[in-house]
């Protein structure tokens, strides 16, 4: 594996292949102009269900947003840094090239202002997740397609949050992988991910990110101490291929999301593996981690489960799905809450409602369950285990009271208007994070950037 | 109560007595504000004025009479009242039927996103009307109580006929006794010193509501859009005598400074309400209950109990338990006897 930056490896390759134009968002804007957004919007507002305007904020409080600099098209990675000189920052992974992350100053949740805002090296590069712990911060790295580099993941150090600097870059690469798209890097030593890998062929190309554990004590040096897949998906397995879900649109890949480790249990690993459902792993020997349960929705359901919460004392899981359909082509996508008092044997007790589909499927983009608040074992993070607070895209920012578990209940609400320049017309609001102050930062996918508000229930 | 029950599957270790403890009495539930008022009192130009102020955005308003101003930009539905039976033949005046009926509709319709979000809701009561039905439609669950939560009362007098009014009328002592705030209008058009001559009759009637005049419905709408009656702690404990007003309806505050253990008090209050449940107009508190880091806020409107609210933290002033009763016939001895029984009771067990 490579010890150099993701920035010295693209270098090199750019000698040989001529460097395309770094993208600027404006093209956006160019995929739909703004008269035939205009014109899609007059005639959706025809239908009856849509007399009335689409922006709600319900028992939460805006208190800025920051299109970050016209680069407001954000992922699924949030975390938040106390610098050694006081200041917040709020470091924010970005849903595509060409920027790889950004920080954001939030001392004043009133006033953010970007601090530092960094390219990736190639166009057809995501660095879609990122965790932090104390200052050593995890960036992963994904591809579009299969034998493409750089793919894999870096740590920087960002003691001084304005010059991030490299501490290593590890390739993950490989000629049927797309390196890494999430990755959970809480306790300091280890980073817990969803990756491809050099030597990895999986029985179908959307297979290929699997479990990975690395060992990152001595962060210039990576090493990877485990990995589980599941079984059937990798050329040489006894086991035979998982059967694919039904419709083509539907087949989401057998893969790995979210993979979150908590020290309540650090013998755990709480694992979302998209097609194959939820999965809670037995990681007490990371060299061999084994799965102690599996729940799996789908079908009937429509697959991709990417997020498993657990709420310790109260023997919970919260497990989310995620829309990846537009106009809710994969309706239902859902929060969960499942029973874990026996841990081999969980059960779905009840959903957090979602708005009616009718009022949301032709808002543009998509609609459903993604992110939620994970709890993140950071002292600057919120913990609750009576509140879920997650992101529906264009269904906004939804918070839930699961003190009664059996009857999760919607108690805020936050749908803004469609951020300037949205592709698909609607916000498309994909993560949220919490801080230990309760403030709510929420991110828009596309063009939307920062949303910072406050809990008012 | 049901809380507790509930609470015995998945319990959260910071959940308290009364499951997760609110930064607000409301909770996260719609907040309702009633204005109440006597024929001709200017309810409705004080709702259109409200209506008109940025804070007025985003109400939804329910008229049980259509009024003769009209109100713009507004959601307008009709409600009448409706007068129940109920199957333990008790006679409750109730416009609960028409009312749930219009207010879970605007919910259906605000999730459905047939009609803009709202976020607080304004009834306008006929002129007539007693609130206590109002209040007692939203104390469960399973009526309006899970969804919508009254912030305040508010009862509009004229200045110039309002004591006559309140003379002649039980309905309009009705409506100054369970009112929250009072708004004397119309000073404007009333002689010098009518507001000054009411605002003392008010203040027998109801001690504890705040009295503020307004002309031409002028009003600062944080007396409609931020009435919470936590808030509101100061007035709300200010009677601390019993009074007697005409109608036998009387009022008190008890209180009390060492930590209330809550089984006691909710079987003591169990049987008040079995024994004389119609002629508790309102009861209300914030409840130093023994193991419970913020106030308890409890509620009762005659035989219904409001579900037990704990704040995150106490409002600003002392720890202590305070509760007010409006009541007809029901005296504070009695009252007090009773809390005092039970507790001697539960004490030897």
């Amino acid at each position: 594996m490579a010890r150099k930056s993701v920035k010295q490896a693209a270098k090199k390759r750019a000698k040989t292949a001529a460097r395309k134009p770094a993208r600027k968002p404006q093209r956006l804007a160019k995929a739909k102009p703004a008269a035939k957004r205009a014109k899609k919007a007059a005639t959706k507002s025809a239908a009856p269900l849509r007399s009335g305007p689409s922006n709600v904020t319900w028992n939460f409080k805006l208190l800025a947003h920051d299109t970050l600099a016209g680069f407001g098209g954000m992922g699924e990675g949030m975390a938040v840094q106390v610098a050694k000189d006081g200041r917040r920052i709020l470091w924010l992974a970005h849903e595509s090239a060409p920027k790889n992350f950004t920080a954001v100053d939030v001392s004043n949740p009133r006033k953010p202002k970007v601090i530092v805002q960094t390219d990736l090296p190639q166009s057809f590069m995501r660095s879609n997740s990122l965790e932090l712990t104390g200052d050593i911060m995890a960036v992963a790295y994904q591809t579009q397609k299969t034998g493409q580099q750089p793919a894999g993941f870096e740590l920087f150090d960002v003691s001084v949050p304005e010059r991030p600097r490299s501490i290593s870059f590890t390739d993950c690469s490989g000629p049927h992988s797309r390196g890494v798209h999430q990755l959970w890097f809480c306790d300091g030593q280890y980073v817990h991910m969803a990756s491809g890998a050099p030597d990895f062929k999986p029985t179908h190309e959307l297979d290929d990110q699997f479990y990975r554990i690395f060992d990152v004590r001595n962060p210039s040096r990576p090493t990877e101490v485990g990995r589980w897949w599941l079984p059937g998906t990798r050329e040489g397995d006894n086991e035979p291929p998982p059967e694919r879900h039904q419709k083509p649109a539907l087949d989401k890949g057998f893969r790995a999301h979210n993979t979150n480790v908590y020290p309540e249990r650090p013998d755990r690993c709480y694992l979302g593996y998209i097609d194959g459902g939820m999965f809670v792993m037995d990681i007490s020997d990371k060299a061999n981690p084994k799965p102690i349960c599996r729940w799996d929705n789908s079908p009937p359901y429509t697959g991709f489960t990417h997020t498993v919460l657990p709420l310790f004392e109260r023997n919970l899981l919260v497990v989310t799905d995620e829309s990846t359909n537009n106009n809710a082509g994969d309706w239902p996508k859902l929060v969960w809450l499942l029973d874990i008092r026996d841990e081999q044997h969980p059960v779905p007790i009840s959903t957090c409602p979602l708005p009616p589909v009718d009022a949301f499927s032709s808002r543009g983009g998509r609609f459903g369950a993604h992110n939620i608040h994970e709890n993140t074992p950071s002292p600057h993070c919120w913990h609750s285990d009576q509140i879920v607070v997650g992101t529906f895209f264009n269904g906004g920012l939804r918070a839930y009271d699961i003190s009664n578990a059996y009857q999760p209940k919607e108690v805020a609400a936050f749908v803004p208007p469609a951020p300037a320049l949205s592709p698909v017309g609607a916000i498309q609001l994909n993560d949220v994070f919490i801080d230990e102050r309760e403030i709510v930062y929420t991110v828009d996918r596309f063009t939307g950037g920062l949303y910072i508000l406050e809990m008012d229930f | 109560m049901n809380a507790t029950r509930r609470a015995r599957h998945f319990p959260s270790p910071s959940a308290g007595r009364f499951g997760r403890r609110q930064k607000r009495e409301r909770g996260a539930r719609i907040p309702v504000t009633v204005v109440t008022g006597f024929l001709g009192a200017g309810k409705t130009t004080l709702v259109k004025h409200f209506l008109e102020t940025p804070e007025g955005a985003g109400t939804a308003v329910l008229v049980n009479e259509f009024g003769e101003a009209g109100i713009d930009d507004a959601l307008l539905r009709n409600s009448t009242e409706k007068t129940v039976l109920l199957g333990n033949g008790c006679l409750c005046c109730n416009f609960r039927s028409d009312l749930q009926v219009a207010l879970h509709r605007l919910v259906a319709d605000r999730e459905r996103g047939a009609i803009p979000h709202f976020g607080r809701v304004v009834i306008e009561t006929s002129g007539l009307a007693d609130p206590s039905p109002i209040l007692t439609t939203f104390a469960t669950d399973r009526a309006l109580g899970g969804e919508f939560f009254v912030e305040a009362v508010i009862t509009v007098i004229a200045a110039q006929d309002g004591g006559k009014t309140i003379k002649k009328f039980a309905e309009a002592r009705r409506q100054v006794m369970l009112a929250d705030r009072i708004v004397i209008s119309k000073t404007d058009i009333a002689d010098e010193d009518a507001a000054e001559t009411l605002t003392p009759r008010l203040r027998d009637l109801n001690p504890r509501a705040r009295v503020i005049a307004a002309d031409y419905g002028r009003l600062d709408p944080a007396w409609i859009a931020d009435a919470s009656s936590v808030r509101d702690g100061a007035a709300f404990l200010a009677e601390a005598a019993e009074v007697e007003h005409t109608d036998e309806v009387r009022s008190f505050t008890l209180t009390e400074d060492a930590p209330i253990a809550w089984e006691p008090f909710a079987r003591a209050m169990e049987t008040l309400i079995a024994l004389r449940g119609a002629d508790l107009l309102r009861v209300k508190g914030l409840l130093d209950i023994a193991g419970c880091k913020g106030p308890v806020v409890v509620q009762f409107v005659q035989h219904i109990a409001h579900p037990p609210v704990e704040l995150a933290a106490w409002p600003e002033g002392e720890r202590k338990s305070r509760l007010v009763f409006i009541t007809r016939g029901v005296g504070e001895r009695e009252v007090r006897d009773l809390l005092a029984a039970v507790r001697a009771l539960a004490a030897r067990v």
